[in-house]
């Protein structure tokens, strides 16, 4: 049985986020703004999916733009080519990014580290080249339109979709906690600390590898699902590199390995570069400047000042980012 | 007949180019255990700036050619002193700094977009780009030049690695950089030299291919994993192994691009990669890394 106490701090949070978000419609009143609260509940859907692969299980992955695409491609290519209604071509979006996940998951996962970090780079890679270059098929660097949802005749609004991706991103954060807060989540940080000593203590390495692998997939695929309907449309972009330093920045920047760090990150990052007067060029140098600064100074993102600002040292389950990484490390 | 001749030498050329980021990426592993996500960058860097020296400056040729190389090296102690010792100070993972060094190389695409705008430029060559009949096959001393320097390097590195004491010194820190420090070998120089030479030699790579592929800021990226995969594929605990691994990629792509279309190049080389991880993870000749383990 789980405790109550356990139970609170898994719904506590993503109930207050609910409420704040809910609110958020009644504030802002331009569809511009709007649409990036939307981004930041996309953002924080993609990572984290990126946050329990690699904050808490320690495997990266560089090809999470590769998913994020191949949901969004494969739920517009169904619901347009496809003629699928919305409740098919969703499920069956997911699904194939699960499969293609399980298929390149397996080879894949028997890596360390900089083998695996490389390897799920060129599966984004390949995959960007593939979605611009097979223009019969995916309409080339133009992309395609994505046809507007309706239920029964009802075309959905703007605001309606806000709050579908909002519920939707609430679901995906009760899920992540009530993964990390019950012997799943310490199956995956076990993953991270020591391979050998994991497999010892019974826990079936690659089985619990494969399926967050699948899962973060997963979620990557169903934050591009929700991209391409909110831009309305969908092109190779989503598949470029510029969405991976995105993730990496989020991750990093809100902290790898906590609870909140992603939607902390995706606020941060999509926030802030609104107050910069010459927004497109000087962006990218931000964020490089962010990771590298965060990766210095703040290994922890800013989930880690939170418990300093209010004199916290309750720190559940929260390794040192730096520990993070040592599952894949190759010790001397 | 002599279309494969053809073939292959395009393949050669740009697996010459694989090779030599593969090598650099190698090098600097060997070092210290860290995959460096910029060394695209510094072929980058190398290409830029011999458009900045040659076309705007009009320096002449030699004296571009020694600015090129100041440059890069420059890059390369920025990178080393502001990325990879502060974080190393911190007691940071490998992985963790490898995310640092792709973060030194969106800086680095950033300043250079700044600098050079978004868009492909022509960039002036070393060698003359004029046709040259070898035998049945078309090429010119360009093309030629790359695979000398190649063959060039290959044996340097060799020879600094296998036949001097330094050498020595450079495998010892691979294998352990504090062993390594206790029988006196200052194991930060030796770091320090790998991200140094291996800036070298991406520049030269820069001077070398930019006339070929023409200098775009963004083209750092397709050149690390390019020379990644080159580098996994043949096994990363060996520069050989990694130059190797750049020839074999470049020779598919060229061979399927030739007879099939350049659409599914890179897909099949990603699958070939992932077969042959499958079977070796360590790379094809990766076996020091894999009795290192």
């Amino acid at each position: 049985m789980k405790s109550l106490n356990t139970v609170r701090s898994m719904l506590a949070g993503p109930a207050l986020i609910l409420l704040v978000g809910a609110l958020v419609p009644l504030l802002v009143t331009s569809g511009f703004h709007l649409r990036l609260v939307s981004i930041i509940c996309i953002y924080t859907i993609l990572c984290t999916g990126f946050n329990l692969l690699y904050g808490y299980a320690g495997q990266i992955s560089m090809g999470q733009q590769g998913f994020f695409a191949l949901g969004a491609y494969a739920f517009t290519l169904l619901m347009s080519a496809g003629d699928w209604s919305f409740w098919s071509a969703l499920p069956a979006a997911l699904l194939i990014c699960a499969v293609v996940a399980l298929l390149i998951g397996i080879p894949l996962l028997r890596l360390r580290s900089h083998y695996l970090a490389m390897a799920t780079l060129c599966f984004g890679l390949v995959f960007a080249g593939i979605a611009s270059r097979w223009i019969e098929f995916t309409g080339g660097t133009a992309g395609m339109m994505v046809p507007s949802v309706k239920f029964s005749g009802h075309v959905v609004s703007r605001t309606e979709l806000y709050y579908a991706i909002l519920l939707i991103m609430v679901l995906v954060l009760v899920m992540q906690n009530f993964i990390v807060s019950t012997h799943m989540g310490r199956a995956l940080m076990s993953l991270r600390g020591d391979e050998t000593a994991a497999q010892s203590l019974g826990v079936n390495v690659t089985a619990w590898k494969l399926r967050i692998f699948i899962l973060s997939s997963v979620l990557a695929g169903l934050a591009g699902i929700a991209s391409a309907v909110v831009n309305r449309q969908v092109n190779p972009s989503f598949s470029e590199f510029p969405i991976l330093v995105s993730i990496l920045t989020i991750a990093v920047v809100g902290g790898l390995g906590t609870r909140y760090g992603a939607l902390l990150g995706a606020c941060v990052v999509v926030i802030a570069p609104q107050g910069l007067a010459t927004f497109g060029e000087s962006e990218t140098i931000i964020y490089g400047v962010c990771l590298l600064l965060f990766l210095m100074f703040m290994p922890h993102g800013l989930s880690g000042l939170i418990p300093k600002l209010f004199g916290r040292i309750r720190r559940k389950a929260v390794l040192p980012a730096h520990g993070v990484v040592k599952a894949g490390e190759i010790k001397p | 007949m002599e279309q494969i001749g053809v073939i292959l030498l395009a393949g050669l050329t740009n697996g010459s180019v694989y090779g030599l980021v593969g090598l650099s990426i190698s090098l600097i592993y060997g070092t210290n255990r860290v995959i460096n996500f910029a060394q695209g960058e510094f072929v980058m860097l190398g290409v830029m700036s011999a458009i900045l020296f040659m076309v705007t400056l009009h320096l002449p040729t030699w004296a571009a050619i020694g600015a090129i190389l100041v440059v890069v090296v420059l890059a390369a102690l920025i990178l080393e002193l502001g990325v990879y010792q502060p974080l190393m100070r911190r007691g940071a993972a490998p992985l963790t700094i490898m995310i640092g060094t792709l973060a030194a190389a969106i800086i680095a695409t950033g300043i250079a977009l700044l600098i050079w705008g978004p868009l492909q430029l022509a960039v002036p060559n070393v060698f003359s780009l004029q046709a040259l009949n070898l035998g049945p096959l078309m090429t010119n001393p360009q093309q030629l030049a790359i695979i000398g320097v190649f063959a060039g390097l290959l044996l340097l590195t060799w020879y600094l690695m296998y036949r001097t004491s330094f050498g020595l010194c450079i495998r010892a820190t691979g294998v352990n950089p504090r062993i390594a420090s206790l029988m006196g070998i200052r194991a930060d120089r030796v770091v320090r030299f790998g991200f140094v030479f291996s800036a070298l030699i991406s520049g030269v790579v820069g001077i070398l291919i930019g006339p070929l592929l023409g200098g775009q800021v963004g083209m750092g990226v397709t050149l690390t994993v390019k020379g990644f995969m080159a580098a996994i594929l043949g096994g990363l605990g060996s520069p050989f192994a990694a130059a190797a691994g750049g020839v074999m990629i470049a020779v598919v792509e060229a061979l399927v691009a030739g007879y099939g279309s350049s659409l599914y190049a890179e897909p099949i080389i990603f699958s070939l990669i992932l077969a042959i991880l499958f079977f070796r993870p360590y790379g094809l000749l990766g076996d020091f890394e894999a009795g290192r383990r």
